[in-house]
């Protein structure tokens, strides 16, 4: 669908923002979509991700910067000139139009044939699995219908970038799964570059190729899931997504191979190569499911870092058990463990919590 | 909200619904049906030209389908209030499309108190504003000559015109309301859904914005036109009795003690409202069905 149009991101933020009144809720926000890109903004309510959305579509027009749509400067086009269409976060499917008027609605103000329009309406109800429901109405509809038809109804108007504002969050979780890989095989299939509003962290992770997490109007940090995930680059980034441990301390000393930091009763090492200025606070930041839990005392080979720490809860959640520690230091600890049926440890038992130098990451801000 | 709808015991909510139902049921009943019967009875009775006789003549009845008088009436009455309904509705559909778009509470205030300020005056002190406003010397008939649109002053009172003018003044907030709480009801994705999938701003109002709002629209027009045909005041004061409508005659003849006749003007009355109501209803039905629908 959008193979013949040149190279160029789909779409391109040029320290955008954008005020409403006094409030700044979007602040110098520069990114890229590629095309054909799964790309997620992410960040708790408020954060600007549905107003940058609603930059694309055309809702709203930047304060200072520049939005380009496929190379093209796109501040001021109107939403019935762009070549975007938005999944509403409620839908907003018409209700005095049937399943079949719904989705032929773009078609019909471009006034292609009626053949045509017939054609494109029964494939896409099609593509989105609910051939024959033409003549229902949308209060019909099971949540799930009603999801597709928002979907069809976009993607029939066939869209250089298909904008999605939060549109899983009224279904339930079993729903939401679904949708989510639907979704995902969906994009798959046509092709189009599709942007995708959500707080959910598992949900962007699940689904994109790329994702920018936001805070108070600015991005933080772009990248794949895995990057974003796995090497977080602020302490925001890292809380949000997933649980972690994060090691206060003042840096030590610094090179390119590692970078040690005094944290309260214990020096752990970090990979190096970062910013972090000795006599400065930093963090380290380990996922729990890079802790390793050793019998006490006993000094495990090949793992940089170890702390004695103690067993204070045990939960198990089906797949991994999750241990909470604390350190006599009083530093509180999450471990992860696959649930692979070899005995968990006990509630209370004293253990050596232990993690690679590369397991962790280093983080200034 | 959910801990609220506790269920209870079925028969205390049983007794719920007749309970708080029960004293404008037997009010309507009382007051409404009892008087609507005793209507029905004296409508057939004998009137002997100075009291009412218990006979059945039906003598009432013939009268009324006989004489063109009262023909002319009914259809002067429609007229009049037909007019009213479709001006109220020109006017006030952008009216209520406007104050719906209004953003600071300030101004949707002051809007709200014009449109409403018609309501907030008695209608004696309403008609001879008019009357002021309407006469041979009046500010209107001063700027007609001025504008040399007419020759000399015309009638603006007394007469259909003058009572028409006064009936859409006063009807108008009933026209606006519906219109006005429908478009603020409809969701404004709506329209933005519809501005996404490329209707421009004229498209999206015959698309989506007019088809929703066509209910509100719907019963604005009845509630203009029931109210217009029940008209007392307006006609009274402002025909100076040149302008003969129902109610009218129903006064003059209940003054007069002619019961019968007053009744079967008060039946033909109820009948023409009930009439155009169910016609209308046929008509738009199915209009009114697909959107009345929400899932």
């Amino acid at each position: 669908m959008s193979a013949d149009t040149g190279p160029g991101p789909a779409v391109e933020l040029r320290h955008v923002h954008k005020w409403f009144g006094t409030v700044h809720a979007v602040r110098d926000v520069t990114l890229t979509i590629r095309e054909n890109e799964f790309f997620s903004l992410l960040g708790p309510s408020g954060c600007g991700k549905t107003t940058v959305l609603r930059m694309i579509s055309g809702f709203e027009a930047p304060s200072q910067g520049d939005l380009y749509l496929e190379g093209r400067l796109a501040n001021t086009i109107p939403p019935y000139h762009r070549d975007t269409n938005l999944i509403f976060q409620h839908l907003a499917l018409f209700p005095h139009l049937d399943v079949y008027e719904n989705i032929a609605f773009g078609l019909r103000l471009r006034r292609l044939s009626r053949e045509e329009i017939r054609r494109k309406v029964h494939e896409s109800l099609e593509l989105v699995d609910l051939t024959g429901y033409g003549r229902r109405r949308i209060h019909q509809l099971s949540g799930g219908q009603k999801q597709r038809i928002a979907i069809a109804r976009a993607l029939v108007n066939e869209p250089a970038v298909l904008l999605l504002d939060e549109p899983l969050g009224a279904l339930d979780l079993r729903l939401r799964v679904q949708m989510q890989l639907e979704l995902k095989e969906i994009q798959h299939r046509v092709g189009t570059t599709f942007v995708y509003v959500t707080h959910d962290q598992t949900e962007a992770l699940t689904m994109s190729n790329r994702i920018a997490v936001m805070r108070d109007g600015m991005v933080e940090q772009i990248g794949s899931g895995r990057d974003v995930y796995e090497r977080p680059r602020t302490r925001f980034v890292a809380a949000f997504l997933g649980d972690s441990n994060l090691l206060e301390g003042e840096v030590d000393a610094r090179d390119a191979a590692r970078t040690t930091l005094r944290t309260r009763g214990a020096r752990v090492v970090g990979p190096g190569g970062t910013d972090a200025a000795p006599g400065t606070t930093a963090y380290l930041c380990v996922r729990p499911e890079r802790l390793r839990l050793f019998a006490a005392g006993e000094p495990p080979a090949g793992y940089e870092n170890h702390l004695e720490a103690q067993v204070r809860d045990v939960t198990f959640k089906g797949a991994v058990i999750e241990y909470r520690l604390a350190a006599p230091s009083g530093l509180a600890l999450i471990a992860q463990a696959h649930a692979d049926g070899t005995p968990a440890v006990e509630r209370g038992a004293s253990v050596t919590a232990a993690w690679r130098l590369d397991d962790g990451v280093v983080l200034t801000e | 909200m959910t801990t609220d709808a506790t269920p209870r015991t079925p028969r205390g909510q049983a007794l719920v619904i007749p309970a708080l139902l029960g004293p404008a049921i037997a009010f309507i009943v009382a007051l409404l049906l009892s008087a609507l019967a005793i209507m029905f009875v004296n409508s057939a009775y004998h009137y002997t030209g100075t009291h009412v006789e218990p006979r059945v003549t039906f003598d009432a009845y013939r009268r009324f389908f006989t004489d063109p008088f009262y023909a002319s009436v009914m259809w002067q009455e429609v007229r009049l209030a037909g007019l009213a309904t479709i001006v109220c509705l020109v006017v006030g559909y952008p009216t209520a499309y406007a104050i719906a778009k209004i953003r600071k509470t300030g101004w949707v205030i002051a809007a709200y108190v014009l449109v409403f300020s018609p309501l907030l005056t008695s209608s004696i002190v309403r008609a001879y504003g008019w009357f002021v406003i309407l006469e041979r010397g009046g500010p209107v008939n001063w700027l007609l000559l001025r504008l040399h649109l007419v020759s000399a002053p015309v009638r603006l009172i007394f007469n259909f015109t003058g009572v028409e003018i006064a009936l859409i003044h006063v009807l108008l907030p009933f026209t606006v309301f519906p219109i006005l709480s429908i478009l603020l009801r409809t969701d404004p994705a709506l329209r933005e859904a519809a501005a996404d999938l490329g209707a421009t701003r004229v498209q999206t109002f015959v698309r989506v914005t007019w088809p929703l709002s066509f209910p509100g629209l719907y019963a604005a027009a009845q509630l203009t036109f029931v109210l217009a045909m029940n008209a007392y005041v307006t006609p009274q004061l402002l025909g100076g009795g040149r302008v003969q409508v129902l109610p009218l005659l129903i006064y003059q003849d209940i003054s007069d003690l002619n019961w019968p006749l007053a009744s079967v003007e008060a039946i033909a009355l109820i009948a023409l409202v009930w009439i155009t109501m169910l016609v209308s209803n046929l008509l738009f039905r199915r209009r009114l069905a697909t959107v009345g629908e929400r899932g």
